[in-house]
């Protein structure tokens, strides 16, 4: 039994067992995730009626997201699993996306995005599916101008359903079985700190 | 109608007759009797009916030894057998629990049964005898200890550059974890928030693990958990709310979300066992220049004023860039001042003059200095002159250091207040503990100054502060409560 979070777009959070889910509790306000993270995992293990005991591992959402949400659902992840000494998975939260949603297309290839801010997306190109079930993403993550899109993947039909702890619960639970690795569990920023050392400047005219 | 409450000096009389009455011979004459419920370390509680002293009870808990002993405990005559011993014993436990004592003791007269019953139900134990020590008698006396549980609670400080993972059992500190960013936001010349958040992250796990370790325990152990919530960067203070959560979650334990100033005053409980209050505080960091007047930790912290443009660190960072000194400032500024003149240039006390006092009498203003500081030096560099670095640094560091030390001097003068507490990582510098203690030691005032380990932003004062509000009964945060940069020092904890 695993317990999923996820906070690259809402808030949510899902206790997953056998490809079921047993509990899951979702908010959508996408800033309030300090607020609701605990809810959201206190709401799912109740729906389950399991206590933390019964958590064997945890899978988090590694996004790429907008970073200060993503961060929440994360070190949330990080302290339950160091509190209950179990493992934790990161899952790129575009493949749990992939898993449940293929657009219709007589294509192989299709596109994930979702919402970078800056006027940009995170994408990543998947083609097929593995015999487990799981998306094949050709490459990493990136982030690109809507204009990149259109010119790199011309054609290629994309989806932007956003990510919850439903996905990445039911994606980490095949994952696991197949011995996939999952033990990156540090954040998809895809961008460095908008920060450069600045120059003194001048007080005086 | 038993009105019971701390004894006050209009009771001393009525107290020294009392005490006669009842112990006859054996009873403290006056003048020990007043001089031990006078000192710092005791509580004594009088009972009242229809206005007349009908009991008393005094307690002995010296800050740092988390013990308590009962040093006497008195009912009139006359309103014995009615549960008013029980009630002050029953009191002077919650004392004793709430000044943080991990044990209790007392001695009891061997044939006096029914005290000894009483403290037997209060969970009191005989372990040890003392032979015929009620003279001239030759009664024995029993001496009896009960143990208090005092609260585990680890705290996770996140709100800047320093990731805090601290254990406390009540008042003492049993581990302070810390993994600090501030190597990274070195070349950028102050902390960038998001480089601070990243950070936090990553550092998350280790130092709970450490944390851990170095207190000995077992996670499952903990009664509580404390998270800073406030001020400081929203998203530095989320990644901490979050693990928090998580954590609380997963070990089924009450959450409490408490403010960070008020953590650096509660820090020096940890230091000397108790906070004594009333107490001036006056924190000083990079990012705060507060100025603190606690009455009661959890119940009374009244802001007197802080900075109204930079922090005091943010200043000493700022004008170590003027003179070419690499980040964090403070300690750079404190070596190039070594052989300095702090007379040599007077530079601008912020907010110290006659006009300024009526609206700012304690708040600060450093970004005036920085500018007088900055153009001092460009002065010089398109004259072609050379400046005294050393000069331009001590003269500097004095500015800053005496209008912190002044105004905290004249909050202590000002409210009657006979102590004064150092917080933040500013009080790391040289000149601000010398000064300090040269003009508290002249005025009079208690200076305290934790260690630096604890001056510092660090979990062990966030575990501290929550230890405080268990301690007290306190009801827990609750679940929903987010992130508030700019949370009010009077509010201590969130719900």
């Amino acid at each position: 039994m695993i317990l999923a979070i996820d906070t690259t777009a809402g808030t949510s959070a899902a206790v997953v067992s056998d490809g079921k889910i047993l509990g899951f509790s979702g908010f959508e306000d996408p800033f309030g995730h300090a607020e609701n993270i605990g809810r959201s995992i206190e709401t799912a293990l109740q729906q389950a009626a399991v206590d933390s005991e019964s958590i064997r591992a945890v899978a988090i959402s590694r996004g790429p997201a907008s970073y200060t949400g993503l961060r929440v659902g994360m070190s949330a992840g990080v302290a339950f699993s160091t509190g209950r000494g179990i493992p934790l998975y990161g899952v790129v939260s575009l493949d749990a996306v992939a898993s449940l949603h293929k657009p219709e297309t007589d294509s192989d290839h299709w596109l994930v995005c979702s919402d970078a801010k800056r006027g940009e997306l995170f994408v990543a190109v998947y083609s097929g599916f593995n015999d487990a079930g799981l998306p094949i993403r050709d490459g990493d993550p990136q982030v690109l101008k809507p204009a990149e899109v259109e010119e790199k993947y011309r054609g290629i039909k994309r989806i932007a359903n956003p990510c919850d702890a439903k996905a990445v619960g039911i994606y980490a639970e095949k994952a696991i079985a197949t011995g996939l690795d999952m033990s990156e569990v540090s954040a998809l920023y895809l961008r460095s700190p908008d920060v450069t050392p600045s120059a003194g400047k001048r007080v005086s005219g | 109608m038993t009105d019971i409450r701390v004894a006050l000096p209009t009771d001393f009389d009525e107290l020294v007759r009392m005490e006669k009455d009842i112990f006859a011979d054996h009873a403290w004459s006056k003048t020990t009797f007043v001089a031990d419920i006078e000192a710092v370390h005791t509580t004594y509680l009088v009972a009242f009916e229809n206005n007349q002293l009908v009991g008393y009870a005094g307690l002995a808990s010296p800050a740092g030894s988390f013990q308590a002993d009962v040093n006497t405990i008195a009912v009139a005559e006359n309103f014995r057998r009615k549960g008013l011993a029980s009630e002050l014993l029953k009191r002077l436990v919650e004392l004793a629990t709430k000044a943080g004592a991990e044990q209790m003791f007392l001695d009891v007269r061997a044939d006096n049964h029914g005290a000894i019953d009483l403290y037997k139900k209060f969970g009191f134990e005989h372990i040890d005898t003392r032979k015929g020590y009620y003279r001239p008698e030759g009664i024995d006396a029993l001496v009896m200890r009960k143990g208090i549980y005092q609260p585990l609670v680890l705290g996770i400080e996140t709100s800047c550059d320093e990731t805090g993972v601290g254990i406390v059992r009540g008042n003492r500190l049993l581990a302070n974890a810390l993994n600090s960013s501030m190597d990274i936001h070195a070349r950028f010349g102050g902390v960038v928030p998001e480089v601070a958040a990243r950070a936090h992250l990553e550092a998350l796990q280790p130092t709970i693990e450490t944390a851990i370790s170095e207190a000995g325990i077992a996670l499952e152990e903990i009664d509580a958990i404390a998270v800073t919530n406030g001020p400081g960067l929203a998203g530095a203070l989320m990644v901490g709310i979050g693990a928090a959560k998580g954590l609380a979650q997963a070990i089924n334990k009450p959450l409490y979300a408490v403010n960070h100033l008020v953590g650096h005053v509660g820090a020096d409980i940890l230091e000397r066992g108790s906070l004594q209050t009333p107490s001036i505080a006056l924190l000083v960091s990079g990012g705060h220049t507060s100025l603190l007047l606690v009455r009661d930790l959890l119940d009374d912290v009244e802001l007197l004023g802080e900075t109204i443009d930079d922090a005091a660190g943010e200043a000493f960072d700022k004008v170590a860039r003027v003179l070419g000194l690499p980040y964090p400032g403070g300690p750079e500024i404190d070596k190039a001042a070594i052989g300095g003149n702090p007379q040599a240039i007077r530079f601008p006390r912020g907010l110290s003059l006659p006009k300024d006092m009526a609206e700012h009498k304690y708040d600060f203003s450093f970004s005036g200095l920085k500018t007088a500081v900055a153009r001092y030096v460009e002065k010089a560099e398109d004259a072609g002159e050379e400046i005294n670095a050393s000069d331009v640094a001590a003269s500097f560091r004095e500015a800053v250091v005496d209008v912190l030390v002044t105004k905290a001097l004249k909050a202590c003068e000002e409210h009657g207040v006979p102590r004064l507490i150092l917080g933040g990582g500013v009080t790391a510098n040289a000149r601000l503990r010398e000064v300090a203690t040269q003009r508290c030691s002249s005025a009079g005032i208690e200076l305290r100054i934790p260690r630096f380990s604890l001056c510092t932003d660090n979990g062990a004062m966030i575990a501290s502060l929550g230890a405080q509000l268990v301690m007290a009964g306190r009801e827990p945060s609750g679940n929903r409560f987010g992130s508030e940069s700019t949370m009010e020092v009077s509010k201590v904890q969130s719900l």
